[in-house]
């Protein structure tokens, strides 16, 4: 599916990886920000690795999904300390964003949103560039990474609930110590973030379909009636119908739209960040 | 702490040489014959690997005879059979591996031997029955299994049992599936030898033996909502003595242990071990490094074994803030976890095991070394399994990893470290000190040097 080209870029991402990850163990002179961006980088780069992935290892996942809650925690608390209340966000132009987002968030958010954080970002980018663009990547971003990885993993769906002797009445999590997740504030915001991508997310499914690019299976098929007012039984093929009957209807006019964005985003993320690697490197 | 009586004839350290080693030599290594579970029997005459590719495959040791002193204990052969197969589920799209995660036996109690054996889904009682008879001399048909013409059947005889050539059958018994939505990585066979727990990433299940068609479920740790998932279980086992009682580890380097009898679902827990973290050694992979990849209880019931990323701890069940005994394993990976996180290798999960009388553990680390850990005298070894040192009965010799600048003869670096030959299943004899160590596509057995 990945062009020969990106395959190519994406080796030579990897051996970046491994010298950079070598540079981090080896060197004291590291500064610490920069070797916490660079775990950063590589949880978020795994967690986007395994959503492409079918069945994505929900250990792993949750680990690595904890690495990246406790740099944000330690980020924000830095931020809520600094004088100008920065708002790391979402850069308006693709050009400065580090690609490290959730491929499944496409970048045009709605209007109100999106000018809000260009404001702050504006007021960031007249700072160092390289900090800048180091640091770009939003708190709502990394809990989205992270709703959405968890999330995903969620879409196994218990088709044998346990069987217990006595009901299980309290829906409360059953880990009490959810320490790591101080997303009170953010969770606001994520809502709000989240109501407008969840219609982005196919839910629910077999992950393989839900990173590919709807349009380019169906190429050849002429989705015109599915546009249309009038039908419609729910796409069955590739899916087995069981799992198509789950599914909205109304989920997919707007996939159509967008998953074509998510291939672009997913392409840009990689020369983006190959883009960072080099700013890194360089450095 | 009391040390009950070590094997190694007193204060002597026990000395390990080669005994066998069981699987291809070639350099290529066939992903199915990756091992991927060892375990002895009660008896330690029958030792089980399974392998990524389904099968089974169950040694047993040979008796000694006078003829053949020196081929004292040897393992061989006994079954092979494939218990798991590959497996499409359509309704997610999902393939399900037939790697066999463990292996359990059950203790004997007749002539056949039974263990159960685990995939990521699926749970199997397999029976392992000798057939060294045939009956012979019957009325209906003749000796090749054609039916004999009725008037020829002049006289009524009694079919005999004639002996014949060994034969040793594997069959299914009994299918516990559809109980498990996520990946199974534990079974233990309860002590009362009618139960035994089943655990995944987020639920603990109970099932009886005889009963395929139903399971109790005694943990669910799944939140309402997946996004608030920060924890996961990551080995259970059931206490050797007390069949009520068991305990279940976490990604968050925490134990619980529960009581059967105090509720159905136990969820809330009678015990909760965990060791304040240390501050110094903080890092951002301090938690990957925490998650707990095995606990064993001893055999003796009053301690527990975990096994985490760096070192192995021994808990007193009476204490729950702090292990009793704390071995690093393999120390001078912390400095690499950098490069360990980026190759995946820190998510590699280690067993640990416990010799017969509980003084000793064992565990193992990359480059095919393998650890030993005497509790009473705090010795410990580093040996590695390879095949240079696999001449018959030829001592192991100790290894060592080189930490700072000069290498020593003989050392190792820990950038020559080969991390792709992981040791990550070791067993022990119950009784004796014979060691079964899964390296990769071999197994190695190591048995005591006896003067």
């Amino acid at each position: 599916m990945l062009g020969r080209g990106l395959k190519r870029k994406l080796s030579d991402y990897e051996e970046n990886m491994a010298g950079l990850s070598s540079a981090f163990d080896s060197s004291r002179s590291l500064p610490y920000p920069l070797k916490r961006q660079l775990v950063l980088n590589m949880c978020l780069t795994k967690l986007q690795t395994y959503k492409m992935l079918v069945e994505p290892n929900l250990h792993r996942s949750v680990l690595i999904a904890n690495t990246v809650r406790q740099i944000q925690e330690e980020m924000r608390q830095e931020s809520s300390q600094q004088p100008v209340s920065i708002c790391p966000g979402i850069a308006p132009a693709a050009h400065s964003y580090t690609g490290m987002e959730s491929p499944g968030i496409p970048l045009q958010l709605p209007s109100g949103v999106g000018q809000q954080e260009s404001h702050c970002c504006d007021l960031r980018s007249a700072e160092d560039p390289i900090e800048n663009s180091l640091l770009i990547v939003s708190d709502d971003d990394m809990s989205s990474a992270i709703s959405s990885i968890l999330k995903d993993l969620d879409f196994v769906e218990d088709i044998s609930p346990p069987t217990c002797l006595v009901p299980t009445g309290d829906d409360q999590p059953k880990f009490p110590e959810n320490t790591g997740l101080k997303l009170e504030d953010d969770r606001q915001d994520l809502k709000g973030a989240e109501c407008v991508f969840g219609s982005f997310e196919i839910s629910n499914s077999t992950s393989y379909l839900k990173d590919l690019a709807i349009d380019d299976i169906f190429e050849d098929i002429d989705t015109s009636m599915y546009d249309s007012d009038f039908c419609c039984p729910p796409l069955t093929p590739p899916r087995s119908p069981s799992l198509a009957t789950e599914e909205p209807l109304k989920t997919f006019p707007s996939c159509n739209s967008s998953s074509a964005n998510n291939i672009q985003i997913c392409r840009t993320d990689l020369s983006e960040l190959d883009h960072i690697m080099e700013i890194l490197v360089g450095s | 702490v009391a040390r009950a009586g070590g094997d190694g004839g007193g204060n002597n350290e026990v000395q390990w040489c080669f005994l066998q080693v069981k699987g291809a030599i070639d350099e290529d290594v066939a992903e199915a014959d990756i091992i991927s579970t060892v375990e002895f029997n009660y008896t330690g005459d029958l030792l089980a690997t399974g392998d990524k590719g389904g099968r089974v495959v169950i040694f047993q040791r040979e008796q000694e005879t006078k003829s053949r002193p020196l081929c004292r204990g040897e393992y061989n052969v006994y079954s092979t059979f494939q218990s798991h197969e590959p497996e499409f589920d359509y309704l997610k799209s999902l393939e399900i591996e037939e790697k066999i995660n463990k292996i359990r036996w059950l203790p004997q109690q007749n002539a056949a031997h039974f263990l159960l054996s685990t995939n990521d889904k699926t749970i199997k009682l397999w029976k392992i029955s000798e057939r060294d008879k045939r009956a012979e001399g019957y009325n209906l048909k003749d000796e090749d299994g054609r039916l004999r013409e009725p008037f020829r059947v002049t006289e009524l005889r009694v079919p005999t049992l004639k002996p014949m050539d060994l034969m040793v059958e594997a069959s299914p018994r009994r299918t516990f599936a559809n109980a498990h939505t996520y990946h199974i990585n534990s079974i233990s066979v309860n002590s009362d030898y009618a139960t035994y727990l089943s655990a995944d990433d987020l639920r603990i299940n109970l099932w009886h033996l005889e009963v395929t068609n139903r399971s109790f479920n005694i943990v669910d740790i799944k939140p309402a909502n997946m996004e608030e998932l920060t924890e996961v279980i990551t080995a259970a086992e059931f206490h050797p003595h007390h069949c009520n009682v068991f305990v279940y580890s976490s990604s968050k380097g925490t134990i619980r242990l529960c009581d059967m009898r105090s509720a159905a679902l136990c969820d809330q827990h009678s015990k909760f071990f965990e060791e304040p973290e240390d501050p110094s050694s903080r890092s951002f992979f301090s938690e990957i490094i925490s998650s707990i990849s095995d606990v064993k209880f001893s055999h003796s019931g009053r301690y527990m074994m975990t096994r985490d990323y760096l070192s192995v701890k021994v808990w007193d069940l009476n204490m729950e803030n702090k292990p009793v005994e704390t071995y690093q394993v393999h120390e001078y990976l912390r400095s690499k976890l950098c490069s360990l996180y980026e190759n995946d290798c820190i998510f590699d999960k280690f067993e640990c095991c416990w010799n017969g009388s509980d003084s000793t553990i064992m565990t193992g680390s990359y480059n095919n070394f393998f650890r030993t850990f005497e509790r009473g005298s705090r010795r410990d070894a580093t040996l590695e399994a390879s095949r240079e040192s696999s001449k018959p009965r030829a001592v192991l010799k100790p290894r060592k990893v080189c930490t700072s600048g000069k290498r020593k003869k003989d050392e190792i670096t820990v950038d020559s470290l080969d991390f792709n030959k992981k040791i990550l299943h070791t067993a022990w004899h119950p009784m004796e000190n014979i060691i079964a160590v899964a390296a990769t596509n071999n197994l190695y057995l190591f048995q005591e040097k006896v003067n």
